[in-house]
């Protein structure tokens, strides 16, 4: 088991490739099935790059996620919650991560989640009206990560991050290019929002990242708030 | 406020939110998904026991080629009876003993239960759509009408999503096919089961799912706003047209 560039997130080495773990916040937890490695009185999760656009772009090599031990994590997209448990490992004990979906359906596995996460805060809302959560948002965060399959995802991004993004805090915006438009070519929407978060005055594009081949058509862009 | 206070809060909201969101259209939408499922279980099943029953009795299976009455009848007549039915005096199927029969009709038993499931909340939907969606029941029937409303996902979205995409529901692989690769696109999805569209020729197939998908729109709207009962009339332009 080996640090790999990120805090709490680890590689293991096999003989089929790197597996890649997170430092388990909660000894016991365990909320996905996923495999457990228990080492020198420490709980390592794995977690499945196939099943998270975060974490697949880790396993791709990217060079920064912004998320770290301590930070507060906007979380836009959570769904189930499998992604989020990792960010919580990652932040640790005093992070922040606040999961927005509006889905009833997979809210109600992440309130569960989050019930036995005390970083984790659930929150059924609408993330196309930023405004809806401001009451549950008293200070801005260090990370906004959005994951919601929307064609317009990429507005509703850029309105989170100017709602809610400190200065020098990174956004991520894991896009999926057959909900922007069905009929383009993925490379050509990559493109397209590449220049438009480029023509934006209050955002630098830091790193992006296609997810192939744990996830077709998805590319993982990286931002710093100027 | 301190970060487990907010939190605290937010939980409870959240759960509260999540326990409102539940309507009828939640209910409409597992009323219909259950109903499928029962449907393939009972298929999945009869095709079983007919397997199973061949051993005993092959001619009466091949001789019943309606499923249900299969069932019914396996429970009803003793194999003798069957076969005189049949004008037969010898079968391939052997003589098993008494013991092991019934173990196929009990679970002959368990199919013909499922049917009146089926069958039970079928008349369940009727009930909700009718308090619900009354004008969408009346144009599309209870199957129909469901499976458009938990397509859109809720009656709401059934009224503002364009007549050509409620037309357009349950063929969507078709659909993503002709957009990506232009192959030829389709003209109906659940529309396909409807009983004007069964009546219309091959080559009207297309203008009736049209035109009826429009009227299920206008239904859908009025049934979302409260509007005066219009399915009636809906129905008799659509039957004056093609009927």
């Amino acid at each position: 088991m080996r640090q790999a560039r990120f805090d709490n997130i680890y590689e293991l080495k096999t003989k089929r490739g790197v597996r890649l773990f997170t430092k388990s916040l909660y000894r016991s937890f365990r909320g996905f099935e996923e495999a457990i490695i228990k080492k020198d009185g420490v709980a390592y999760r794995e977690v499945d790059p196939e099943r998270s656009k975060l974490f697949a772009a880790v396993a791709k090599g990217a060079s920064q996620i912004g998320i770290r031990e301590g930070s507060s994590v906007l979380y836009l997209g959570a769904s189930h919650g499998y992604t989020p448990s990792y960010v919580s490992d990652v932040i640790g004990e005093e992070g922040k991560v606040i999961c927005v979906d509006f889905a009833p359906r997979v809210v109600r596995d992440l309130v569960f989640l989050c019930e036995k996460r005390e970083n984790m805060l659930p929150l059924l809302k609408d993330c196309r009206h930023p405004e809806t959560y401001q009451d549950y948002l008293p200070e801005k965060v260090d990370v906004v990560f959005q994951d919601v399959a929307q064609r317009d995802q990429v507005a509703i991004f850029l309105k989170n991050v100017r709602a809610y993004l400190k200065r020098g805090g990174y956004g991520l915006l894991a896009l999926k290019a057959r909900s922007v438009d069905v009929t383009m070519k993925p490379e050509a929407i990559f493109k397209d929002v590449f220049k438009e978060l480029e023509r934006q005055p209050d955002v630098t594009v830091v790193d992006k990242r296609e997810l192939a081949p744990y996830e077709k058509d998805h590319i993982l862009f990286v931002v710093k708030r100027r | 406020m301190d970060w487990q206070a907010l939190r605290q809060r937010a939980l409870k909201d959240t759960k509260r939110a999540v326990a409102t969101s539940v309507d009828d259209d939640n209910l409409i939408t597992q009323a219909i998904s259950a109903m499928e499922d029962v449907d393939r279980a009972a298929n999945t099943l009869t095709r079983r026991l007919r397997e199973w029953y061949e051993l005993y009795s092959p001619e009466f299976s091949k001789a019943v080629d309606d499923n249900e009455a299969f069932v019914r009848r396996v429970l009803e007549k003793p194999r003798e009876e069957q076969l005189r039915e049949l004008g037969l005096h010898e079968t391939m199927g052997a003589d098993l003993e008494r013991a092991d029969v019934q173990e196929s009709e009990r679970l002959a038993k368990a199919i013909k239960a499922l049917r009146e499931e089926r069958d039970q909340l079928e008349s369940y939907l009727d009930r909700v759509m009718l308090r619900r969606c009354p004008n969408v029941l009346v144009l599309a029937g209870p199957t129909i009408g469901a499976r458009l409303l938990r397509e859109a996902g809720s009656l709401k979205r059934l009224a503002m999503v364009q007549a050509s995409t409620i037309q357009l529901y349950g063929a969507e692989k078709a659909l993503f096919r002709h957009l990506k690769t232009g192959a030829k696109p389709p003209k109906h999805g659940h529309l396909i089961n409807h009983p004007l569209l069964a009546k219309a020729g091959k080559e009207d197939k297309g203008k009736v799912a049209r035109a009826l998908a429009d009227k299920i729109s206008i239904a859908a709207k009025v049934d979302y706003f409260k509007g005066e009962p219009i399915g009636e009339t809906l129905k008799q332009q659509l039957e004056a047209r093609f009927g």
